[in-house]
């Protein structure tokens, strides 16, 4: 989506055709190219017609045996229940979409010859969504996950056409009779990593945080990972910088890099990719992951990541297709169910501060210690949590402001 | 050595011959490349015609997949037939979608004829002023329209989607789920473009629309004054001015046309299938370029353009319907990249001859390459 892949293909497209349109001399008279207009008419619908007529010639048999293929295994007689999986991203992004991918992986592993899953990989958030879903229910899939917000619409709708089939949507919003959300308090785990980030840097110190987009659930991350950093360095600030993208490992190194221009002395993630990690590497400063265990590829820079185990939760779901006893919900998991968990520390992270981060876990997992407890300021001043009281779910899922230490636009 | 030239006339048999040896090579190329990573061709094959055209509701997606393709082919071709290289459609098609969508959340629930009318009226207007400028600047200061309407698309999107996730515009939706995510406001219900049943599949009224636009432009090109002009403009601009051609008006006035036809693209975007601006969407679809890979394989000709888009909306549905564990998306890209290209270079030897030549006279003569000096001089 970067400028190097949309520059380059218009402009030579452009050098191409005056070869296509005017490789007649000059003076071409224009009756004959008019008429020429017409027989290239001809020959386009002649291109496209044989091009039909070639798919349809010959492989009737095929044709019989997909479709058989694809009418047997609609049902569970045979004991195979057939998962998909939808993804936004390709499925080696370094993040998101491969830990998606890693979950359904571990199901394929585990349960064997009672499952069959596929998957389609950078489906665009739109009216292809639904047709790609539309095929996976054709292919005789009982369950389909999709793991991006933006196939909400689609979700609904094909979950009112097909009620026999179970749609599961990650970070999802919605739920109905057979459409369940799924997702995790990231927050908490983030909240660990900003004790790393807060520890790694000088006393009032700054972390540069390259952030999708301004919605409440990206939000509720970096204010957890600012009072992470806060918690053992009062004073460090983290400052924000927006990519309007989940996943271009181009916008994003930029990104970190207009961070690191700008003097900060870490670099946190929240991106599906790992190219902001690639920056901080380059300028040897801390970095904190999202989504994906670099601890090897980056290790002189690596502090630790905020990490989901999507694989139980999907195993757990197929099984209750399988045994007819899936129910529909709003899945939140957390630290205490293994759902979110930290990456392996980085050297850069001391046998103190991993002593401290471990703690805080315990804490958090045990119900003894909530990230968003009052007292909690704005970035104006203005106390938003009250002291003596905690985030209330619905305040964290549309939260709309910074806390105190925060630099950046929550507005966007 | 050997030369390539121009064949002075076309036998009958090479325009049935070439198109159709081409596609047969196409097929037979793809195949290698997929027995070559281990699949079946003609399952392969199979699949592809299946969840592109063949199945329950295929060719309903294929038509909305090649909507947007079928505008953005048009404004390319319209724009290119005078070598006016506007590769703007991407930022025109998005201002459109502004436009219109805009129209349609102001105009709600009126009697659908009000709004579609409305939508396409304000995607057109929007779409034309954004080729405007860039015609505009062309025209009258001689600027490269190449690197205004490129640069213009990266305004466009940025505009959308400041408009959408930078500020709380009146495109952007606030209640609700985007309250959590930034999207765009819907439009009402009674400002969704209207689809024909035709029992098989359905046709969006942007579609028909577009294809009624296309045979608009071939009347147009073929037979009145303003065609004419385009060719002459297009072949020899200085001719045309000795004629009396007004040639800096015809570049603003086909600039003007070609992007108010993407911005009616993009106003069937908004109609049509997503029902708000999605910025994101938008830029992620790349209908602009795309639009442009659609005119040249249609040889700029608008009724070629509705096939061609057909074509491509047919062949981007299927290759996800390929695509899976064993089938990842690249091999699908090359598998459709393959293809394209083996139809369209068949062309070439539609109107040139191979021939051997002596070594010298070939190197007397490097201009004379296929089409090869106006390459160099553009």
């Amino acid at each position: 989506m970067g400028v190097r892949t949309a520059v380059p293909s218009p402009l030579r497209q452009s050098l191409i055709l005056p070869v296509s349109t005017g490789v007649d001399s000059p003076g071409a008279n224009v009756h004959r190219t008019t008429s020429r207009s017409v027989k290239l008419l001809s020959v386009a619908l002649v291109a496209v017609l044989s091009l039909v007529a070639a798919g349809c010639g010959g492989d009737d048999d095929a044709a019989t045996t997909t479709t058989k293929a694809s009418g047997s295994s609609g049902s569970s007689d045979s004991g195979v229940t057939k998962a998909a999986w939808v993804y936004v991203g390709p499925t080696n992004d370094g993040g998101w979409t491969q830990a998606h991918d890693a979950g359904r992986k571990m199901v394929e592993e585990e349960l064997g010859d009672k499952v069959e899953t596929t998957f389609k990989e950078s489906v665009p958030e739109g009216p292809e969504a639904k047709q790609v879903m539309e095929d996976l229910i054709k292919d005789g899939n009982q369950i389909i996950f999709a793991t991006s917000f933006g196939y909400g619409d689609a979700l609904a709708e094909l979950a009112k056409k097909y009620p026999d089939v179970k749609f599961e949507h990650a970070t999802g919003a919605a739920s109905s009779e057979n459409l369940a959300t799924y997702y995790g308090a990231s927050e908490d785990t983030i909240y660990l990593t900003g004790i790393a980030a807060g520890a790694a840097i000088a006393d009032g110190g700054t972390v540069g945080f390259v952030a999708p987009f301004p919605i409440p659930e990206v939000i509720r991350h970096i204010n957890a990972f600012e009072l992470g950093v806060q918690s053992v360095n009062p004073t460090a600030t983290t400052k924000v910088v927006w990519t309007n993208t989940w996943f271009d490992p181009e916008v994003e190194r930029k990104a970190a890099d207009s961070l690191i221009a700008d003097g900060v002395d870490a670099i946190a993630s929240g991106q599906d990719s790992p190219a902001s990690g690639e920056a901080a590497l380059a300028k040897d400063l801390p970095f904190v992951g999202y989504d994906s265990d670099q601890s090897e590829n980056l290790a002189d820079v690596w502090l630790t990541a905020s990490l989901y185990d999507w694989g139980p939760y999907y195993k757990k779901q197929i099984e209750a297709v399988a045994d007819g006893t899936w129910k529909t919900g709003d899945y939140y998991g957390g630290i205490e169910d293994g759902f979110v968990h930290l990456a392996p520390f980085g050297q850069l992270v001391s046998k103190d501060t991993q002593a401290t981060i471990e703690k805080q876990q315990d804490a958090i997992a045990d119900g003894s210690f909530e990230v968003f407890a009052g007292p909690i300021e704005d970035q104006d001043g203005e106390v938003k949590i009250a002291e003596g009281e905690t985030a209330t779910l619905p305040e964290l899922l549309s939260m709309d402001w910074f806390v105190k230490g925060v630099e950046g636009n929550p507005a966007g | 050595m050997i030369r390539l030239e121009r064949r002075v006339d076309q036998p009958r048999w090479l325009k049935v011959a070439v198109p159709a040896g081409s596609v047969l090579t196409a097929l037979l190329a793809g195949a290698v490349l997929l027995s070559l990573t281990g699949h079946d061709a003609m399952e392969t094959y199979q699949l592809l015609l299946e969840r592109g055209f063949t199945s329950q509701g295929a060719f309903t997606a294929t038509l909305t997949a090649a909507t947007p393709l079928l505008f953005t082919g048009l404004c390319a071709a319209v724009a290119f037939r005078m070598r006016v290289f506007n590769i703007g459609g991407e930022g025109q098609l998005i201002m459109g979608a502004v436009g219109a969508s805009a129209a349609g959340i102001a105009l709600g629930d009126g009697p659908v004829v009000i709004t579609v009318l409305g939508m396409i009226l304000a995607g057109a207007i929007c779409g034309a002023v954004w080729a405007g400028i860039a015609g505009a600047l062309k025209a009258w200061a001689n600027t490269n329209e190449i690197i205004t309407t490129l640069m213009l698309n990266y305004v466009a999107a940025n505009l959308a989607t400041y408009l959408v996730f930078g500020s709380k515009s009146y495109w952007r939706e606030l209640g609700g789920t985007g309250a959590m995510f930034p999207q765009g406001k819907p439009i009402a219900e009674g400002a969704h473009w209207p689809s024909v049943d035709f029992g098989n599949f359905t046709m969006g009224f942007g579609f028909f629309l577009g294809s009624v636009i296309a045979i608009g432009l071939f009347v147009v090109f073929r037979s009145t004054r303003f065609g004419f002009q385009v060719q002459v403009i297009g072949d020899e601009p200085r001719a045309a001015r000795y004629a009396g051609m007004r040639t800096k008006r015809a570049i603003f006035g086909l600039m003007a046309l070609s992007g108010a036809i993407a911005g009616i693209g993009g106003a069937s975007d908004v109609g049509d299938t997503r029902y708000v601006l999605d910025p994101k969407a938008l830029q992620q679809a790349g209908y602009g370029y795309a639009g442009i890979v659609v005119a040249a394989l249609a040889r700029l000709n608008p009724i070629a353009v509705v096939f061609v888009a057909i074509l491509m909306g047919g062949l981007s549905n299927a290759g996800r319907a390929l695509q899976g564990p064993d089938f990842p998306a690249g091999l699908v890209g090359t598998l459709q990249g393959l293809l394209l290209v083996f139809t369209l270079g068949g062309e070439l030897f539609a109107r040139y001859r191979i021939r051997r030549v002596a070594a010298e006279h070939a190197a007397a003569d490097p201009a004379d390459t296929p089409g090869g000096a106006p390459a160099v001089t553009a």
